[in-house]
């Protein structure tokens, strides 16, 4: 299967394949391979490979790369196709012809899948669907996968055994033909290739000089490579751009095939869509529409969890306070209460607002609005030197850094690439949410202050962290790694009603993933925390002075004069240690250091808790210049495991890892330190 | 349930989540990533969507 990027590929590739498919990477390079098997109407197995999507067999990155090599032959892993199925945007179709026009020259048995059918009718286009079947001479299925029409006339076309070649020809300048010619025959004797297949890579080679190699393609004969240069050599001693007219000359083959096939209702002026664009991707009105949102999005997550919060928060002290009634005083009890409910409770009281968050999320997706706030921050991006293709990994880091790191495959510049990944963990992730929420509550107690507030803070933090990404990766474009910022070209979707079941399903899932991770992985460490803040025993000590010699207590003190400066004492010491595996545990830690530090009988709420501890002096510990502080801190440090893994995987080197730690900790600790004592010293507390 | 019981179940609870925890760090996962752990949709929320 292969299409342009946003055909409905992957849609179309799932509602055939279902759930029997195989995810890996092609062997060498970092693109992912997607193989499912399907069924034809005689019942008989057929293996699918999802091919990456791409605009033309000119490469310009891995992905595209791995998606011509396929195609051509050229992958040793992965033998050519016996069929291809081109998928088209039908409310696209010129522009999704160019590549469909590639894959004919091939003379493979192709079946052309027209998508999205609903959205061009929507869209007042006629799409003759007989006429392209009778131009193109291969089976054209019209289709809407979204919906499931159309696969039964697929999987009947797919199960033919004989499919018809393409009737397709185009004029090649005359000019040229010789170059083709001789290209070919060099392909045939001495690439093994059949003709068919190496007059197609004849024509690419001659228009695509700058191709993306990747590791796994079998390379081009050297008698092949002579014959292309001398041919290239000769042309630019002629001063003729041949590619140039050998590009156009297929553009204007397509112009003539769209002219027959498509029909447009009349004269087609702007559409719902392209009014609205006007106003949300308005150099103005767009940011001040970007900026109302994100506003909206963080009310919600304070007024509508409140209550839910509290329910759960009332719940787990209220567990807390049975468990220590039901049983004897001992470690086991202590265990219960302190390491488990005291952990894994301080976690998921933030269940509400995670779910609120993945709600708008899922809404801003489902309604083709996260494409304008690409386009609207690419203005700010290129400014910075990134990528116009770095947003979409900038915007999953939102959510997690690690999909986002992933998402860096598709940016065709390796500096390019790298910078994004460098900084992508600067971004603020769901696990951070947590850390603020607990701060803020900290930071401004109860009803006092209005929701505005808090936002305001929140919206500080977010802005914080995508600024300073911003800065790091205009640093390092202008350092490390130099280079022009490329050009980006997106595709904005048009707008869509949200599907409330879609946004839905996403949110639960995430609230059930967040649940599961703090029953497993949270519950876990905050058992190991607690045994490293219960032990060794330091008998006839009070509560406190135990926490104190306790391992965990040695390592928080051992951390202090590092962090003192910054506001923070070795409690907080060693909710720093224990965060480096993932941010949210660093709640969970508050939760347990503070309930194994107290001598009451009833359990604290673990604000409350926080807002009573002090430093040795008697003065409150968790001010409200430490809790900006701490939250600073979190905004620019490197505190996940998995993060740093991934960064290890995607780069192949402990280098880059190592000085992301480097610069994001050092950034974390100067910004803090800078905060901390700038406060300080203009009278704040 | 005494206090000397309550020490020996507490350190077997603490050694099996800590065991737990070495062998998830260490552990060769089969499709290397988030794991599913991240804000991404899993595999299986895509294809569910995807059919409607």
């Amino acid at each position: 299967m292969v299409g342009n990027p946003n055909c409905g590929k992957s849609t179309l590739f799932n509602a055939l394949t279902g759930l029997k498919q195989k995810v890996g990477n092609y062997p060498g390079v970092t693109v992912e391979k997607k193989v499912g098997t399907t069924y034809s109407q005689h019942g008989q197995p057929i293996t699918v490979i999802d091919l990456p999507g791409t605009y033309s067999l000119a490469a310009r990155s891995p992905d595209e790369a791995v998606t011509r090599d396929v195609l051509l032959g050229r992958r040793a892993d992965t033998p050519m196709p016996d069929r291809i199925l081109c998928i088209l945007d039908a409310t696209n179709l010129e522009r999704n012809l160019y590549l469909l026009h590639q894959i004919l020259d091939l003379g493979r048995p192709v079946i052309v899948v027209l998508n999205m059918m609903d959205l061009a009718a929507q869209a007042g286009l006629n799409i003759r669907v007989a006429r392209l079947e009778h131009e193109l001479g291969v089976p054209v299925i019209p289709c809407e996968a979204v919906h499931g029409k159309g696969l039964v006339e697929l999987r009947v076309a797919m199960s033919r055994l004989e499919i018809p070649l393409a009737r397709h020809a185009w004029d090649v300048p005359a000019a040229i033909a010789p170059a083709i010619s001789e290209l070919q025959a060099s392909l045939v004797a001495n690439d093994g290739k059949s003709p068919l297949i190496a007059r197609a890579e004849a024509l690419l080679l001659l228009t695509d000089q700058d191709s993306v190699r990747v590791a796994g393609s079998v390379p081009l004969h050297a008698k092949t490579h002579e014959i292309l240069q001398a041919w290239q050599k000769r042309w630019e001693g002629e001063g003729t751009d041949w590619a140039a007219t050998l590009v156009n000359s297929r553009y204007d083959a397509i112009g003539t095939i769209a002219a027959e096939v498509v029909l447009a209702a009349g004269e087609t002026g702007p559409t719902r869509s392209d009014k609205i664009d006007a106003v949300v991707t308005h150099p103005i009105w767009g940011w001040a529409i970007l900026g109302a949102i994100m506003t909206a999005m963080f009310v919600s997550i304070f007024t509508l969890a409140e209550y839910p919060m509290n329910f759960i928060d009332e719940h787990v002290a209220a567990l807390a306070d049975f468990v220590k009634s039901s049983m004897a005083e001992g470690d086991l009890r202590d265990l219960i209460t302190d390491g488990a409910i005291a952990g894994v409770g301080g976690v998921i009281i933030f269940l509400p607002q995670i779910l609120i968050l993945f709600f708008f999320i899922g809404l801003l997706e489902s309604t083709g609005y996260m494409a304008r706030a690409a386009f609207i921050m690419d203005r700010l991006m290129s400014r910075v030197g990134l990528n116009g293709k770095s947003f979409i990994p900038l915007l999953s880091s939102y959510a997690c850094a690690i999909p986002g790191i992933m998402a860096t495959r598709t940016i065709e510049q390796p500096k390019d690439r790298l910078v994004t990944i460098l900084v992508a963990p600067l971004m603020s992730c769901s696990a951070r949410l947590p850390v603020y929420l607990l701060m803020i509550a900290a930071l401004v107690p109860g009803d006092r202050v209005p929701v505005m507030t808090k936002v305001g803070i929140m919206l500080a933090m977010y802005a914080l962290g995508t600024f300073g990404a911003f800065g790091f990766a205009w640093l390092f474009k202008r350092t490390l790694l130099r280079g022009a910022p490329p050009l980006m070209i997106m595709e904005l979707p048009p707008y869509h009603f949200p599907r409330f079941r879609d946004v839905l399903l996403h949110m639960v899932e995430r609230g059930w993933i967040f649940l599961r991770r703090a029953g497993t992985v949270i519950l876990a460490i905050s058992i190991v925390l607690w045994f490293l803040s219960a032990y060794p025993k330091s008998p006839d000590a009070t509560a406190s002075e135990q926490l104190a010699q306790s391992f965990a207590g040695r390592a928080g003190h051992v951390l202090e004069p590092v962090i003192e400066p910054l506001g923070f004492n070795w409690q907080v010491g060693i909710g720093l240690i224990s965060s480096f595996a993932a941010r949210e545990v660093f709640v969970s830690t508050m939760g347990v250091v503070f309930n194994a530090e107290s001598d009451e009988e009833d359990t604290t709420p673990l604000r409350d808790a926080m807002l009573n501890a002090q430093w040795p002096d008697g003065s409150p510990l968790f001010t409200p210049l430490t809790c900006i502080s701490l939250m600073v801190f979190y905004v620019f440090a490197m505190q996940c495991i998995s993060t740093i893994a991934i960064v290890r995987r995607e780069t192949n080197s402990w280098r880059w890892p190592l000085f992301q730690i480097g610069y994001m900790t050092g950034t974390a600790w100067i910004v803090s330190f800078i905060v901390y004592q700038a406060g300080r010293a203009l009278g704040f507390q | 349930m005494n206090a000397e019981l309550q020490s020996i179940l507490a350190l077997v609870v603490v050694a099996i989540a800590a065991t737990a925890l070495v062998v998830r760090l260490v552990k060769k996962r089969k499709n290397p990533g988030c794991g599913g752990e991240c804000a991404c949709p899993t595999d299986d929320l895509k294809v569910r969507i995807r059919r409607g």
